[in-house]
């Protein structure tokens, strides 16, 4: 091709132009705050040479210039287009905070919501990845709708494409429920935050001094809000993991999850597993443990690890097939269901379900929390959604009962009547509607009472109680449970469990949508 | 010989230590299997065991008197080896063994019961001219009383549990404005650790060293000592490193504090293997510290240098024996150390690192004398102490030793918890400690490093990191997804997918 012609100076001019934009100045301004630039991130995220930028010369909309000028820069602050990762379509669009601190500006949330719609109609992942001062205050009410479109997007897509947030870089005010409503939320620690209403609103309303970190930092959202599923400690590492994190999904609500092949260096018997539960039922043990010896080796990705710990949340694979596995986590709170391991459990299942990915329960759940403050705060609500998600699911669904079982958590736990496709229970099960100290103290109320020595009598009941009752062989028995199987064999057992069930299909009847308890 | 079966009412290293001393005894022992550690390795030592690994009580069976008592008469023993620690200078529990018509392998409940109230304790010694650091003459009720004491004896002063030991409820005070907090502060750790709050002051010997008189006595009222130890290397008063005998005495101080040490012993008709600790400040001075009535977790150093097999002579005196040397037969015989390697982080402020060993290697060869409870596979539970092993190494001098120490240090290898290995290395390398002038502030003051890592150590570390950095990326990168198998549905499924829309 021929490109000295007069018709060609202008394109490349335009070319020099936007590359001297990315300056290396600019660049080392984002550097020194620990951070890449939008370009960066993206040479990062997709294959190299894939990615395959869309509207880059778009320049800002013009606005009355009395409240400061807009810079007159090409892409209006965001990079968005398309390419491959791992060899897959995706979508994503970066914001870049060298321009107008990334704030978004009507032509920026054009972009956005182009991007948005053309992963909807490919069917396609979408990966957003946030580094901005929200609003651009010149552009005023047409930037706020710009939000709007983009949620709207968002909410359209939801179940329908995967759709991730990365923050890193500041999102506060309304910018902040674009990646509430997505599926998954990324951060980076120590470079990113999120709030509605930042540090120096607080003080002014509420005269309390709170620092970025304190009030919205990555670990604070990881730990406490669980608004972030995962954090990382440098952007290199954010973008392999979400790498890594996509291989699980797939692209959309009517495929299934990607496969990797089968290696088979994982062993389908493994004895190892017969030890890991202690005898002694008070004692705790780590849950992972039992996941990382049933899963393919080194598959396990968790997802929301520091939040609601004592629920287990997150995507493996078994003989390269993508499961998502939720596991009651007995060295955190006994593995209590409380508010927060309720709601984080709810909303995994809820989005394995809506991306056809199989759920493994792994269940030793002593019951809800008990207390004035989880009551008054609404257990009841917030425990009726992870009821209603596992009820809700027609992916297929079993359940290993590894051991408490007991009450309503029992239930919950995605039990046979709700649901349930395979029950399993190891020979540790204890089934029962209630744990054997409270049952005892109820059944022999009075010859507790009227006994010389009730502490020996209540061991002996106890005793007798967790030998007579809470065993998973009356639950067996009558077909509560399908089968109590040896703990070596868990995987093997799994494995062909979710063969049989891989053409599952439930018709449900026909609705606008569910009302699920919120 | 009466005794023919005892109890260990203990567990790990020094329960084995029991039992092999038995077994070339003749002597059958029984031991507890717990729930904690089920298939701990001190039970293969046994001839019998007991199970109560039923048990799930919070509370260590080693601790529960009555318990320990209905396993003894279960079994039929004629006598309890309580070991080091949990009921070993408990007087009730002794007095229980008694009643019950067993031997306790131990002083009398008298001799305990006085040397463990720090507070008699000072009072016998006073009685019977023992050099000791000024300071209350009883117990101190209130943080007024310590203040206006301090104040007589002037500061700094120390403030100790009258029933403590291992540094619980210990507090030095160096100016009078802090005696207010630091009394409240030693007193409630007093009572939650000894269920006792009273505590007393003394005059705080500055950078002293830290010596102790191994004590045999027989119950025909002979009593000897064995020699010292020096245990100044300590950290927050728990010791780290031991030896025998100490580089600070020389002949004429050896036999005058020893001739103290066998004094105090007397005072209580102690027999049994006891210790009396002594502190030595740079003038060569000498104060009574407090009496152990029990075989010391370094008794081990002693044995290396004086031959004498201590648990032996524990039995042959609890079963009514004299003992069969006099003063003039001890002879100590080169240098012992010993290093207590635990599984503790030492950059982590020695916090215990419980966990399984994965591996362990311990060197072996005529100078070196390993004592463990544990084994590749064992593991180290928080519910007890985090001792892996003793190791104590000889030599015909001092410097001989540490020379020997150091190779063995060397080669011991183990995988699986963080331990005090680093620290020993360091420690042997430390000119301070060569030349033998550390004091019990030496951690404190002279160690700048807690941890020795060889000159490629660190550069290894950085190359080992790159190269699991890489090689995890590179696994990451060869996961083959397969994307296409997701899209091959079965037509029931892809048509019912569809469909649903």
């Amino acid at each position: 091709m021929d490109i000295s012609g007069k018709s060609y100076k202008a394109f490349i001019a335009r070319q020099e132009a936007l590359k001297k934009q990315y300056s290396q100045k600019q660049a080392e301004k984002q550097h020194s705050k620990g951070k890449l630039t939008a370009l960066e991130r993206i040479r990062l995220l997709f294959d190299t040479d894939t990615f395959e930028e869309i509207d880059a010369f778009v320049t800002p909309a013009n606005q009355p210039v009395e409240f400061g000028k807009v810079e007159r820069s090409f892409g209006d602050g965001v990079i968005v287009g398309h390419g491959k990762v791992n060899g897959r379509l995706v979508f994503a669009y970066a914001q870049d905070f060298t321009i107008m601190g990334g704030s978004l500006g009507v032509v920026h949330a054009k972009k956005i919501a182009k991007i948005q719609e053309m992963a909807l109609k490919m069917g396609s992942p979408i990966i957003g990845m946030m580094d901005s001062g929200g609003a651009r205050i010149q552009e005023g009410v047409a930037s706020l709708s710009g939000y709007a479109t983009i949620f709207q997007n968002i909410i359209h897509s939801s179940g329908i494409i995967p759709q991730i947030s990365v923050i890193m870089g500041p999102a506060a005010g309304g910018a902040v429920y674009s990646p509430a409503l997505t599926d998954f939320v990324f951060m980076t620690s120590h470079t990113s935050y999120m709030f509605v209403t930042g540090p120096n609103v607080v003080k002014e309303v509420l005269n309390e001094d709170v620092t970025f970190d304190q009030l919205g930092g990555a670990e604070i959202h990881a730990r406490k809000s669980g608004v972030a599923n995962m954090i990382y400690d440098d952007e290199e590492n954010t973008i392999l993991a979400l790498k890594k994190f996509l291989s699980y999904l797939p692209s959309n609500n009517v495929e299934n999850p990607p496969t990797v092949a089968d290696d088979n260096s994982t062993i389908d018997v493994n004895e190892k597993l017969r030890d890991v539960v202690p005898d002694d039922p008070n004692k705790a043990y780590d849950v992972k443990d039992i996941i990382n010896l049933i899963v393919d080796k080194n598959s396990f990705f968790e997802t929301s690890e520091l939040f609601a710990a004592n629920l287990v949340t997150g995507f493996a694979r078994l003989k390269g097939k993508t499961i998502g596995v939720v596991a009651n986590q007995p060295k955190v709170l006994a593995g209590v269901l409380d508010i927060d391991s309720s709601t984080k459990g709810a909303r995994f299942i809820r989005f394995c379900d809506a991306f056809n990915i199989p759920i493994l329960t792994l269940e030793d759940v002593p019951g809800f929390l008990p207390g004035v403050d989880q009551e008054h705060s609404g257990i009841i609500r917030h425990g009726a959604k992870m009821l209603f998600a596992y009820s809700e699911a027609t992916v297929p669904k079993i359940t290993i009962i590894l051991r408490k079982a007991y009450g309503g958590a029992f239930i919950v736990m995605n039990s046979k009547n709700l649901g349930g496709d395979f029950s399993f229970a190891w020979p540790t099960a204890e089934i029962a509607v209630m744990g054997p100290d409270g049952a005892v103290a109820i059944l022999y109320r009075k010859e507790l009472a009227e006994s010389k020595n009730p502490a020996e009598l209540k061991k002996e009941l106890v005793k007798k109680y967790r030998d007579k009752i809470a065993n998973p062989f009356i639950a067996d028995e009558s077909g509560y449970i399908d089968e109590v199987i040896d703990p070596a064999v868990t995987r093997k057992k799994i494995i062909s469990a979710f063969n049989a069930l891989s053409n599952k299909w439930v018709k449900v009847p026909a609705r606008k949508h569910g009302n699920m308890p919120l | 010989m009466k005794i023919k079966k005892i109890l260990i009412a203990n567990r790990g290293e020094i329960a084995i230590r029991i039992m092999k001393t038995a077994r070339l005894m003749k002597i059958r022992t029984v031991a507890v299997r717990t729930a904690v550690e089920p298939n701990a390795m001190y039970l293969s030592y046994a001839d019998e065991i007991f199970d109560n690994s039923e048990d799930i009580s919070e509370i260590p069976v080693f601790l529960d008197i009555d318990k320990i008592i209905a396993i003894a008469l279960n079994k039929g023993v004629d006598a309890i080896h309580p070991g080091y620690g949990f009921l070993a200078e408990n007087a009730y529990f002794a007095d229980k063994c008694i009643d019950n018509k067993i031997v306790f392998i131990g002083p009398s409940p008298d001799a305990i019961y006085k040397m463990g109230n720090k507070t008699i304790a000072r009072k016998i010694a006073i009685a019977n001219k023992i050099p000791l650091a000024i300071g209350s003459d009883g117990n101190i009720s209130n943080e007024d009383e310590a203040a206006e004491i301090a104040s007589k004896i002037g500061y700094p002063v120390i403030i100790k549990a009258a029933s403590g030991g291992g540094g619980r409820g210990m507090r030095i005070v160096r100016k009078a404005e802090e005696m207010e907090r630091l009394f409240n502060i030693a007193s409630k750790e007093a009572e939650k650790a000894f269920n006792d709050p009273s505590v007393f002051i003394e005059k705080y010997i500055e950078n002293p060293k830290h010596i102790e008189f191994q004590i045999l006595g027989d119950t025909r009222g002979n009593v000897i000592h064995l020699g010292e130890r020096e245990c100044s290397i300590q950290r927050k008063h728990q010791k780290l490193l031991e030896e025998a005998p100490s580089c600070a005495l020389d002949s004429r101080l050896r036999e005058e504090m020893g001739m103290m040490a066998v004094r105090i012993a007397k005072a209580v008709n102690y027999y049994s293997a006891g210790t009396v600790e002594f502190l030595l400040d740079s003038d060569r001075n000498f104060y009574f510290m407090e009496m152990n009535t029990r075989i010391q977790v370094e008794h081990t150093v002693t044995e290396a240098v004086t031959g004498i097999d201590l648990i032996e002579q524990q039995i042959r005196i609890a079963n009514g024996e004299s003992i069969k040397f006099n003063q003039g037969d001890i002879k100590l015989n080169g240098w012992a150390i010993e290093c207590r390697i635990n599984a503790e982080n030492v950059q982590a402020g020695f916090a215990p690192d419980p966990g399984k060993i994965e591996y362990l290697n311990l060197p072996s060869d005529p100078n070196i004398r390993i004592d463990t409870g544990v084994q590749t596979g064992s593991s180290i539970v928080a519910s007890y102490d985090s001792m892996i092993a003793k190791l104590i190494v000889r030599g015909k001098d001092r410097r001989e030793a540490i020379k020997n120490c150091k190779m063995a240090l060397d080669k011991v290898w183990i995988k699986g918890t963080k331990t005090t290995l680093p620290f020993f290395r360091m420690l042997v390398r430390n000119q301070k400690f060569q030349d033998g002038t550390f004091t019990t502030a030496f951690l404190e003051k002279d160690l700048d490093k807690y941890y020795f890592n060889s000159e490629y150590e660190e550069m290894l570390a950085a190359w080992l990191a790159t190269k699991l950095f890489v090689e995890e990326n590179l696994e990451e990168s060869s996961i083959n997804v397969d994307f296409k198998n997701g899209k091959e549905l079965s037509p029931w499924l892809l048509n019912k997918r569809i469909n649903q829309f």
